[in-house]
């Protein structure tokens, strides 16, 4: 037995002792069988392996962070001078939203912009558009510029790009689309644009969302089977690596898994059997890891009130990815290895309540402390107004970035890197989310990966378990939300805030959003050459049946003749056939 | 529940939204508190709604929607189960409703609206009593 290996007895045995002459004799005073609390020692995680398992901020395998400080403050700063701070700095996205049609969020971007905003869009489509149908389908009826902008063609695309132009150029601010099933047919609205402005395709910026498989885990905007998808997938990846090379290609999320029910783990799992999935779609497509996966970006995953699990979460996530991208797909390049997200942890919406609803500005800081002690930019998200379901107010704006600021400037929670790094109780952990990740992920590559795991059903049927699981504990009060299932007695009080700020968009300008969107689609019927669109969207047909063409240059194609969404997503339904909505 | 027949609950998605966590939950609740419960799965035009409520013979509806379509699509549901003898079938919303378009779907004939925080015993006892009353009433 060496030096260590003794002292390690040492404090064993110590612990040993502690707990039958301290722990115990409390536990007889309360007549409770076992301690609420637990106390982590030296004992817990024995040889500790620094190096291998967290290393320096900025190296691998980024445990510690991605990098080895963020200067936030300068950030905070940059984004206080411009339209409400989003807290993802000057050079970020600007903030999510669409609405209407795209006249309508023009004038919206316009009025952001007479505000100081400088970013570029970061743009909501409307549920229309996200599962590939036009506004004049009988599917669209209420939901036109419903939850983001209508886009049914490339002058729809073109009309929210005029708010983009001089030192706005789409060269020079970067887009954000969340797209998923019809991404492609967006990027090529963006080239053909840049096309028509002469703006080389290398040069322009931007993130699609572009992560299908977790729309058939959740959030549900699929269009075609899982497979077809990936291929679409492909395409446009090759296509962002060959000619828009300054384009991120994905930004994959476990976000939206959790926030439809499934467990840390789950989350954790599921995200990263997506992820590699998608390298592995880069990597037989003869793509370089060292050099796509860097284009990778990650949105984020779910977060709930448990803040040292989401911490652990964090560092796990980081390190599993890492050891993935590297010793699974062979990268050098660290680059290749890191999750790049802008938000880190956080509580998820799904932690909020409608009852009594400024708690939830209390339950966001938690999450924001948590996010400064994973070194992410502390974000206090969201909005204590989310459940109310009327759109963010600028109240709940400033109280929320005010949080962030409060933290970053008054707390020194982010003068530290990793602060939990060699604690014995964050590191197993950190362990142990590992470990009951990677049962799961094994399980999932076990039965044949992230499509097939979607194919039969497991995944998305795994989350809505975990979600009625939650609630069944939420009703029996194992677990517990205040003012919900606890402290809900005549006593308390409802706090209130009145909101006096107009609302971020015109709702009686959105009531004729509808209207105005058909008028529009029926002139562009009029006015297009119809042999046009029948040319480009023939050839779409054929070349989809070969698995190994690539379908951007055809969908640029397509949308250059102003064929529409839903006419293009047609044509490939036609051929790819479309997925099966998810059984109980 | 006492009678030989199981209270039948079909559980929709109405619409392009893909929010179905409460769906799925309400749907799982209701089961195993020995409702049968038929879920529709995503993306249901009101025709299919309307179309599975009568063919199913169901008593009691749930539409779930978070996209703030609701009262668009509930309209149509409504009017269409009307229109195809189904009308006496009584419909709950649940979903993502803000307060002020309650009073327009009561108005609709919605006989109850159940938002985020609603516990499944709560909804579950609303519609054991509502169809118990409807039978015996």
């Amino acid at each position: 037995m060496n030096e260590a290996e003794r002292e390690l007895e040492r404090v064993k045995q110590a612990e040993a002792e502690w707990c039958e002459e301290v722990v115990e004799p409390r536990l007889k005073r309360f007549q409770i069988p076992e301690s609420p609390t637990r106390f982590y020692s030296p004992a817990e995680q024995g040889g500790f392996d620094f190096l291998g398992k967290v290393g320096f901020p900025g190296q691998y395998p980024f445990t510690a962070g991605n990098r080895p400080f963020e200067p936030w403050r300068v950030h905070a700063e940059a984004a206080a001078k411009l339209d409400m701070g989003t807290g993802r700095g000057a050079s970020g996205a600007g903030r999510y939203s669409g609405y209407g049609t795209a006249e309508d969020y023009r004038d919206y971007l316009l009025a952001a912009q007479k505000r100081g905003n400088r970013g570029g869009p970061n743009v909501a489509f409307d549920l229309v558009t996200q599962c590939g149908y036009d506004s004049d389908d009988p599917r669209a009826v209420g939901e036109v510029g419903r939850v983001g902008v209508a886009i049914d063609s490339l002058r729809d695309f073109r009309v929210i790009y005029e708010a983009f132009t001089g030192e706005r150029d789409i060269d020079k601010v970067a887009s954000n689309f969340t797209i998923n099933a019809p991404c492609g047919v967006i990027l090529a609205m963006l080239a053909v644009l840049a096309e028509e402005r002469g703006i080389p395709l290398a040069k322009l910026r931007g993130t699609p969302q572009n992560d299908i498989l977790k729309e058939f885990i959740a959030r549900g905007t699929y269009i075609y089977p899982p497979r077809a998808s990936m291929r679409l997938f492909r395409d446009t990846m090759v296509f962002c690596r060959q000619h828009m090379t300054a384009m991120n290609i994905n930004s994959i999320g476990g976000y939206h898994i959790r926030e439809a029910g499934a467990t840390r783990v789950e989350d954790l799992a599921f995200s990263l059997a997506n992820g590699i999935a998608y390298l592995q779609e880069g990597v037989d497509a003869g793509l370089d890891v060292d050099d796509f996966a860097t284009k990778f970006t990650f949105n984020a995953f779910g977060g709930s009130m448990e803040v040292y699990h989401e911490i652990a979460f964090q560092r796990a996530a980081r390190r599993m990815w890492a050891r993935i991208v590297k010793e699974r797909f062979g990268a050098r390049n660290p680059r290749a290895m890191m999750i790049r997200q802008a938000i880190t942890a956080h509580i998820g919406c799904s932690s909020t309540t409608l009852q009594r609803p400024l708690n939830n500005l209390a339950r966001s800081v938690a999450g924001g402390m948590a996010a400064g002690m994973v070194g992410g930019m502390p974000s206090v998200f969201p909005p204590f107004d989310e459940p109310l379901g009327l759109g963010h107010s600028r109240e709940a704006i400033q109280l929320q970035v005010d949080a962030s600021r409060i933290m970053l400037y008054e707390t020194g929670l982010c003068d530290v890197n990793d602060p939990w790094a060699g604690s014995y109780f964050m590191e197993s952990l950190t362990d142990q989310t590992e470990a009951a990740a990677q049962e799961e992920l094994d399980r999932i590559e076990g039965m044949g990966g992230a499509v097939a795991a979607i194919d039969s059903g497991y995944m998305p049927r795994a989350v809505a378990k975990s979600a009625y699981e939650r609630q069944k504990r939420i009703e029996s009060q194992q677990d517990f939300v205040v003012g919900v299932n606890c402290f809900t007695g005549e006593n308390e009080l409802n706090v209130e805030l009145d909101h006096e700020s107009e609302g971020m968009y015109d709702s009686d300008h959105l009531g004729s959003a509808e209207d105005r969107q058909l008028a529009k689609l029926a002139t562009l019927k009029r006015e297009r050459s119809e042999r046009e669109v029948a040319r480009g969207l023939t050839t779409l047909e054929q070349h989809a049946k070969d698995t190994e063409t690539n379908l951007m240059p055809d969908l640029i194609e397509c949308v250059k003749s102003e064929a529409t969404m839903q006419e293009i997503c047609d044509v490939l339904r036609g051929v790819f056939g479309e997925a099966e909505p998810a059984k109980l | 529940m006492s009678s030989d027949r199981k209270i039948r609950v079909l559980v929709a998605k109405p619409g392009l939204d893909g929010h179905d966590r409460g769906a799925r939950v309400i749907a799982y609740g209701l089961r195993d508190a020995g409702f049968e419960v038929i879920y529709t799965g995503l993306r249901q035009t009101p025709e299919q709604i309307a179309r599975a409520a009568i063919q199913e013979d169901v008593d009691m509806i749930g539409l779930s929607v978070l996209s703030g379509a609701h009262i668009g699509l509930t309209k149509k549901v409504i009017e269409l189960l009307r229109e195809q003898g189904g009308g006496d079938i009584p419909l709950l919303v649940g979903g993502l409703i803000p307060e002020a378009d309650r009073p327009a779907l009561m108005e609709m004939g919605v006989v109850k609206i159940f938002t985020a925080g609603s516990a499944i015993s709560e909804v579950a006892a609303f519609i054991e009593s509502r169809v118990v009353s409807a039978v015996s009433g």
